[in-house]
């Protein structure tokens, strides 16, 4: 095992989203602020809610996913896709680095900033409002558990995509509708049928929900579903990307 | 001067390129190597100059200081010749759709050789370097490097090598200094900043150490990738058109630090489309034309083959018509009446003093004599001439 190489991967990673941090960390911190000011200071007293939860506390775990998703999801994107489109590619298609190291170099530095974003909404909401934590090792777990599967599915993606376009495609038609209809601003038991049916085949759903279960307490759904099924994504998400790696034309014609 | 080429003749002595089965190999050793066996032995043995470090039994290193060569024999094993070939290849086919980009390419590079790969564009080299490098998937044949072989052990046979690829490529995030540690942790070996300065110095680059590499020039991209190809020291060097936009300055420096790479054993295969850059620096000359190894040997060989001397002889008055004697040496009127011209095979018998004996039994007093001799660029162009079924 060439650890050294996964190592000195994984510094690059880190570094590479470092040198843009306004970029990539504070400004993805700074919408989802934008988007807990408006949902949760000004609409949210007006919205109902069951069990006792407060609207702000209900919706900051759904923010705080929605930011690990994105993070996750774009940093293994962009990075690899500008490699590839810079050609660097090369430089690491060359080294004795296995595909699982590169792998797990590239998840890593995506989880590192994912959840720096996720938790900078967490103390910039405790320290606006004060937010519960009731469960902090389910929390972890899915906030690790997601960031993996999008940082996971972001390198397949970009191993595949040969213009910035698809990229975005991916984001804007698929992860950005499936979050903000995963239960990130409202309960689904405030939906009409079908649409209440049709959410539960929405994993974002599962995800929110159960890290909103280890923040105050509630989940829509069972809150350890939602892990099985990030779980066995990764597992999945995993063993796509190491036969890409080995084996796409993508990279290697 | 007039020179012209006899192409037609030399047609059948060129090599058909690969021979199926790979049952023989070419290298510069022993001409034709008999393949080996695969089994895997050979290669457990570990390879020569094997480096420390987390990689296990890798390549690269240098060699350890104060342990140099120090007699000729030790020298000539140094640079291999009797060990098995840094790089073996047999049978590489690739295809892409209905494209055959390379058709059963066989070749052995021993250690310490400089392999110049010539051929016009399109003709596979940069294909076969990818290949071997593991950019590039091949379609059926194999590689081996340092023993290792390319489908079994895909990272020990990287580790051995150091590719500068053809096309300019950089990292915008990153300055000159950070790329060349990344380079280096890549090969599993630990910063090491004075090996850094060293090839920084050589390549004319400390001035840019900590310049974002987005702001360097061309030239300075091309001397960056190739200080990323050789941070690591491996053994086997792929240069794919390393000078190509370097300045001529430059390019002699660059040339003399390819041949101290070449004084530490270090294999380098070299593609070019400079003929005097290949004529200088490489052992051994292969020329590639539609993805077939049509010719390999060294410069010498070559042109003894391929080599014509041309002689004319500037004589007191024109013979004409050209005496019997002289026209059955081969002699022919030049394009002037007073001169008289005279070819003959490189390397081989000249029959000269039978000309100026004739000349002489003429009457024919000779003023002066012109000669040419075939350069590495005319023996190319008459290769693929002959492969292509035209003149040149």
């Amino acid at each position: 095992m060439n650890w050294i190489g996964f190592q000195t991967l994984l510094w690059k990673e880190i570094k590479r989203f470092s040198k843009v941090f306004g970029q990539t960390v504070i400004s993805p911190v700074i919408t989802t602020l934008l988007y807990l000011i408006v949902f949760g200071f000004s609409v949210g007293d007006r919205i109902p809610m069951a069990e006792g939860v407060g609207y702000l506390d209900f919706l900051v775990p759904g923010l705080v996913m929605l930011v690990i998703i994105n993070n996750a999801f774009m940093n293994t994107s962009s990075s690899l896709f500008i490699s590839k489109l810079q050609g660097t590619i090369a430089d690491l298609l060359v080294a004795p680095i296995s595909n699982g190291a590169v792998i797990a170099a590239y998840v890593l530095a995506a989880l590192v900033r994912a959840l720096l974003c996720g938790a900078a909404v967490v103390v910039i909401a405790w320290v606006v409002r004060g937010i519960e934590l009731r469960h902090p090792l389910e929390v972890l777990a899915y906030a690790v558990a997601v960031g993996t599967a999008f940082a996971l599915l972001g390198l397949a993606i970009a191993i595949l995509s040969d213009k910035f376009e698809q990229l975005n495609i991916m984001l804007t038609f698929f992860l950005t509708p499936l979050s903000f209809l995963g239960g990130v601003f409202y309960s689904i038991r405030v939906l009409p049928e079908p649409w209440q049916t049709i959410s539960r085949f929405n994993p974002i759903l599962y995800m929110v929900n159960g890290l909103r279960h280890g923040f105050v307490g509630v989940s829509d759904v069972p809150h350890l579903l939602g892990l099985g099924i990030v779980l066995g994504s990764c597992v999945l998400l995993w063993g796509w990307n190491l036969w890409l790696l080995a084996r796409s034309r993508k990279l290697r014609p | 001067m007039v020179f012209m080429h006899d192409m037609t003749r030399k047609a059948g002595v060129i090599a058909e390129g690969a021979i199926p089965g790979c049952g023989k190999v070419e290298n510069r050793s022993g001409g034709r190597l008999a393949a080996e066996n695969r089994s895997g032995d050979r290669l457990a043995a570990g390879s020569p100059g094997g480096c420390p470090g987390d990689l296990g039994p890798v390549c690269g290193g240098r060699p350890p200081a104060g342990n140099p060569p120090d007699s000729p024999g030790d020298r000539e094993r140094e640079l291999g010749g009797a060990g098995p070939p840094v790089l073996r290849l047999c049978g590489v086919t690739k295809h892409f759709g209905e494209l055959c980009a390379l058709d059963r390419i066989d070749l052995a590079i021993d250690k310490g050789e400089i392999f110049g790969l010539l051929g016009p564009n399109g003709a596979g080299k940069t294909t076969l370097i990818s290949i071997i490098a593991g950019l590039v998937r091949r379609s059926s044949g194999s590689v081996e490097v340092m023993g290792y072989d390319l489908q079994r052990q895909p990272l020990q046979v990287r580790s051995c090598i150091g590719l500068v690829p053809q096309e300019l490529n950089y990292d915008p995030f990153f300055n000159v200094n950070e790329v060349l540690r990344f380079s280096m942790g890549y090969f599993g070996r630990r910063p090491d900043q004075a090996r850094i300065d060293e090839l920084l110095a050589i390549l004319d680059l400390q001035e840019k150490k900590h310049t974002n590499t987005r702001a360097l020039s061309g030239g300075m991209k091309r001397r960056l990738m190739i200080a990323k190809a050789l941070v690591h020291d491996p053994p086997l060097v792929f240069l794919d058109e390393p000078t190509a936009g370097v300045d001529v300055e430059l390019r002699e420096e660059l040339w003399h630090y390819i041949g101290l790479l070449r004084g530490r054993g270090t294999t380098i295969v070299l593609t070019t489309h400079y003929m005097e850059e290949a004529e200088r620096l490489a052992d051994r000359i292969g020329i590639l034309h539609r993805g077939k190894l049509v010719r390999t040997g060294t410069r010498d060989e070559l042109l003894r083959e391929f080599g014509e001397q041309v002689l004319v002889f500037e004589v007191d008055r024109p013979p004409s018509p050209l005496p019997p004697g002289l026209r059955s040496l081969g002699v022919e009127p030049g394009e002037n009446g007073n001169r008289l011209v005279y070819r003959y095979q490189q390397g081989q018998g000249s029959g000269v003093n039978e000309v100026l004996a004739a000349l002489a039994l003429e009457g024919l007093s000779v003023r002066q004599i012109h000669d040419r001799h075939t350069r590495l660029e005319d023996v190319f162009l008459k290769i693929i001439g002959l492969q292509s079924g035209r003149r040149p």
